[in-house]
């Protein structure tokens, strides 16, 4: 009978790690699947027509890479000035536990929040309309989380006679920051930058009211009034009346090129999330 | 001069953080005043004649990531026995970065996922309890589940990992099969682990809104008729996320008072999220630090 129920739970816990897995596998599956007719040359390269019937996703990317990288851009010193703050300037563990729950509560905010956020201040207060630079921002913020957690993984895994030895060659504080404590942490940045870039690639609801329309925009000139396209409002627009076969055939294929742009930014920051994994040894 | 800028960017975020409280308290405040508790507890919504009550949100919010949280616990917490318990520390890993990897799937694409297979599938599979589309909470509430899993596995099955492995070996040499093992060791010794790893992905299933946007059917004011059956779940409902993200708060920005109890819902939504993570984390952070 124990035996009988050990082995009953093994085979229960088996079968549901592998139902989920071919679950989430399945889910990329089927996006490629149903995508890759839509691929070709031309629809990375050609602007889109006729309400998404027609033509290709070419400024809708163009303009998810804006965004991007101007969250990574706004996050980035964001992100080093918290991680420094967690790890060399707080000493008391109930004000770097404070800030600990501070990260963890920014992270699991809402991103339509954000959205709501975004429309008052840039749109209505500053008056920018709709801008790519408050998409930036906003996603930017979104994303602080992960970029600054990785780096502070990655400060605690820093061996502490490197800090030591800096310390005991007379150099100063700031000095040993900028020689040894950031060089030695480039891997956790960049670890987290593309795991947060993946992140704001495919956020919808921060975007919709404050950065992205569905057509009519290019590059953007300047800050007021200088909208983007995106592939998230791309797709979630189409996706409300994807009637028409030729719109849906197009729409599968923007879905798939958003989630090959996010598995690549989150494979290639696969090596570094092995290391933090193995670093925290659980 | 580095400590200067340190402090600098980190008081930019807190204050980044305050202001967006703030403005949800402060902005909200004409809608409180306007309907005081009826404002919770109302379940009228009529933006046209200045009614405004949020109970039908706060129960489509409430279903939808509870079912969802029900639907995801069990199969979560199984997987997460399976990685941690029965794996081998490469097959774990390899796993584990797996799910992750998967964690990161937009929710747009799982929207669309929902808008054209879940939904037509639920239509198929419920069509003879007479329902009027698929635009129902359980294909919202099934979406999610399916949106949380990674976390829920990933977490629970850091939590696990994190009982010694002495205190397994001890019960193992003292007879215990590997499942008694697990029952009254492992599961035991990480309950409170566990309970966060839950309570994030409810936090992540409660601020969802693009997927539960695409598929929940946004009908206002759809509170049931019985409270004691499933029947609700098959109706379409709307949720404090999918008003928020919705047209609606498009035209209620010229209207003070309208605008005032959209920001209300998001006031709210920000409460139940902030708590449910607060409550999640609190003790998980002290012990990594």
């Amino acid at each position: 009978m124990r035996r009988l129920l050990d082995r009953l739970l093994f085979a229960t816990c088996g079968a549901t790690a592998l139902l989920v897995c071919a679950l989430l596998i399945g889910v990329v599956f089927v996006i490629a699947q149903r995508g890759a007719p839509a691929m070709s040359w031309t629809f990375l390269t050609e602007q889109i027509r006729q309400v998404g019937a027609q033509g290709g996703i070419f400024f809708n990317l163009v303009g998810t890479v804006i965004l991007i990288t101007t969250a990574l851009v706004v996050c980035t010193p964001v992100a080093i000035g918290l991680a420094l703050l967690e790890r060399v300037y707080v000493r008391s563990e109930r004000w770097r536990r404070s800030l600990g729950v501070f990260l963890y509560t920014l992270n699991g905010l809402p991103s339509i929040v954000f959205g709501i956020f975004g429309f008052i201040v840039f749109v209505k207060w500053l008056g920018w309309g709709k801008s790519w630079l408050s998409g930036g921002i906003l996603l930017g913020m979104m994303i602080l989380p992960t970029v600054t957690v990785a780096l502070i993984e990655r400060m605690k895994a820093l061996p502490s006679r490197y800090v030591q030895a800096a310390a005991a060659l007379g150099l100063k504080q700031s000095q040993i920051i900028w020689s040894v404590i950031l060089p030695q942490t480039r891997s956790g940045l960049l670890t987290g930058s593309l795991l947060g870039m993946a992140r704001a690639a495919g956020e919808t609801a921060p975007i919709m009211f404050t950065a992205t329309i569905f057509a009519g925009a290019t590059q953007p000139h300047g800050v007021k009034e200088s909208p983007v396209l995106s592939l998230p409002y791309h797709i979630f627009i189409l996706a409300q009346d994807s009637f028409d076969p030729a719109v849906g055939a197009k729409l599968w294929g923007a879905a798939l090129v958003l989630l090959a742009l996010v598995l690549l930014l989150s494979g290639i920051a696969l090596p570094g999330r092995l290391k933090m994994h193995e670093e925290a040894n659980v | 001069m580095t400590r200067f800028w340190s402090i600098a960017f980190s008081a930019f975020a807190v204050a980044f953080f305050a202001l967006l409280l703030g403005i949800f308290v402060v902005q909200s405040i004409p809608a409180w005043q306007h309907s005081g508790m009826g404002y919770v507890t109302g379940s009228r919504w009529f933006f046209r004649t200045h009614q405004f009550g949020a109970l039908p949100m706060i129960y489509g919010t409430i279903v939808v990531s509870g079912v969802a949280l029900l639907l995801a616990a069990p199969v979560g917490l199984a997987s997460a026995i399976f990685t941690a318990e029965y794996l081998p520390r490469k097959a774990r890993l390899a796993v584990k970065v797996l799910i992750e990897l998967l964690a990161g799937i937009p929710s747009v694409i799982y929207g669309l996922l929902g808008i054209l297979l879940l939904r037509n599938w639920i239509y198929d599979l419920f069509a003879r309890f007479d329902i009027s589309s698929g635009d129902t909470l359980l294909t919202a509430a099934v979406l999610l589940a399916v949106m949380i899993l990674p976390t829920v596995v990933t977490l629970s099955d850091d939590a696990l990992r994190g009982v010694p492995g002495a205190q397994r070996h001890a019960a193992r040499s003292l007879g215990l099969t590997r499942a008694e093992t697990i029952c009254t060791v492992s599961l035991r010794q990480s309950a409170r682990g566990l309970v966060s790893a839950l309570l994030l992905g409810l936090g992540r299933a409660i601020g969802e809104t693009i997927a539960v946007f695409l598929v929940v059917g946004r009908q206002d004011n759809n509170l049931p008729e019985r409270w004691l059956s499933l029947r609700p779940l098959l109706e379409s409902g709307q949720t404090l996320t999918t008003k928020l993200g919705g047209a609606e708060a498009n035209i209620a920005y010229g209207d003070p008072l309208h605008w005032a109890a959209m920001m209300g819902l998001g006031l709210l939504l920000l409460a139940i999220v902030i708590v449910t993570t607060i409550g999640g984390v609190w003790k998980k952070v002290g012990h990594d630090a």
